[in-house]
């Protein structure tokens, strides 16, 4: 389960996970403020992947709102003690 | 059935019906933030009986509206009688945050239509905007009341893209969310589903796995009872 500091503020641990051909991160695990919305977690992996576009979502086939706390996503979708959240890049659109 | 590994990600006509369908139930049900979708049918061919009925969805009169700095998104629904009050009228409708607001802005009102595209095989948004005087908005006006709707947040996305286009029912210019991309990251969506669903599941969550990504675009968000409800 995630941690439970004295301050009772919790992190949750991410588990980032490449699907389609996206590339693989070498730190794939991480801890985030329960507290933080799930816009950090998209701005990481974008700052990561150096890439702007990209497919975010998580294993119960939806793309969470970045508005979404991390803590409520993790509660509702988060297994194993921690949240999974998919991402793949840019496919063909136009 | 179905095999997910080679499924497109894209419905049948038929299918986006029944996915429709359960998709305005399931937010009829467990969406109360909004007020319900409705299948609004339009037969091709209305002397002829058919089975499959070709329709859209349709959710209107959305009242989004921003109330300061402290930025708190408000949708509600503002009753209409017969003859389309106009919104400054119903004093007794409004509570207090929305007569605030009124005194700076004019109330933006939205239709939202899920339509099926023959050609991408999926479903699309079209939505419009206008005041309470039934004047339309443009979409830099609705870029501003919707950040998450500018090109330059759709950019990021790269996604999808809004065009004005004729709607295929109504034969009158709507925006709409260009579909390209949508079957292959449908298909995304539930291959990676840890519950690996049946496609008569994945029909039923279809919709609302769409919306979840469409939504986003418009600031329409789903709660999560409605996603854990499966």
């Amino acid at each position: 389960m995630a941690a439970e500091s004295p301050s009772s503020v919790r992190k949750v641990v991410v588990h980032l996970r490449a699907t389609g051909d996206a590339p693989i991160l070498k730190q794939a695990k991480f801890k985030i403020l329960g507290s933080d919305k799930f816009a950090k977690v998209i701005d990481f992996l974008r700052r990561q992947l150096h890439r702007d576009t990209l497919f975010v979502y998580v294993n119960s086939a939806f793309s969470p709102n970045p508005d979404e706390l991390v803590i409520d996503l993790y509660n509702n979708f988060g297994f194993d003690g921690k949240l999974v959240v998919n991402y793949a890049c840019s496919m063909a659109w136009g | 059935m179905m095999d997910l590994l080679h499924w497109d990600g894209t419905l049948s006509a038929k299918d986006f019906r029944i996915g429709a369908v359960a998709f305005a139930q399931k937010w009829e049900s467990l969406n109360f933030a909004f007020p319900p979708w409705v299948w609004v049918p339009c037969p091709k061919h209305p002397w002829l009986a058919s089975p499959e009925e070709e329709g859209y969805l349709s959710m209107e009169k959305i009242c989004i509206s921003r109330l300061n700095e402290e930025d708190i998104d408000q949708t509600t629904q503002i009753d209409t009688d017969e003859e389309e009050a106009s919104c400054s009228g119903n004093k007794d409708v409004i509570d207090d945050a929305t007569l605030v607001q009124r005194n700076h802005h004019e109330l933006h009102y939205y239709d939202f239509h899920i339509v099926y595209s023959n050609t991408f095989r999926v479903p699309v948004l079209y939505l419009r905007a206008y005041c309470s005087d039934g004047q339309p908005l443009q979409l830099d006006e609705i870029e501003k009341e919707l950040p998450t709707c500018s090109s330059k947040e759709l950019s990021k996305s790269k996604w999808t893209f809004i065009t004005q286009e004729e709607h295929p029912h109504l034969k009158r210019p709507w925006y709409k969310l260009h579909p390209c991309g949508t079957g292959e990251w449908m298909k995304l969506l539930f291959l990676n589903d840890t519950a690996q669903p049946k496609f008569e599941v994945v029909l039923e969550l279809y919709l609302l796995s769409w919306f979840s990504v469409v939504g986003q675009v418009v600031g329409l968000r789903i709660p999560f009872k409605m996603l854990n409800d499966r």
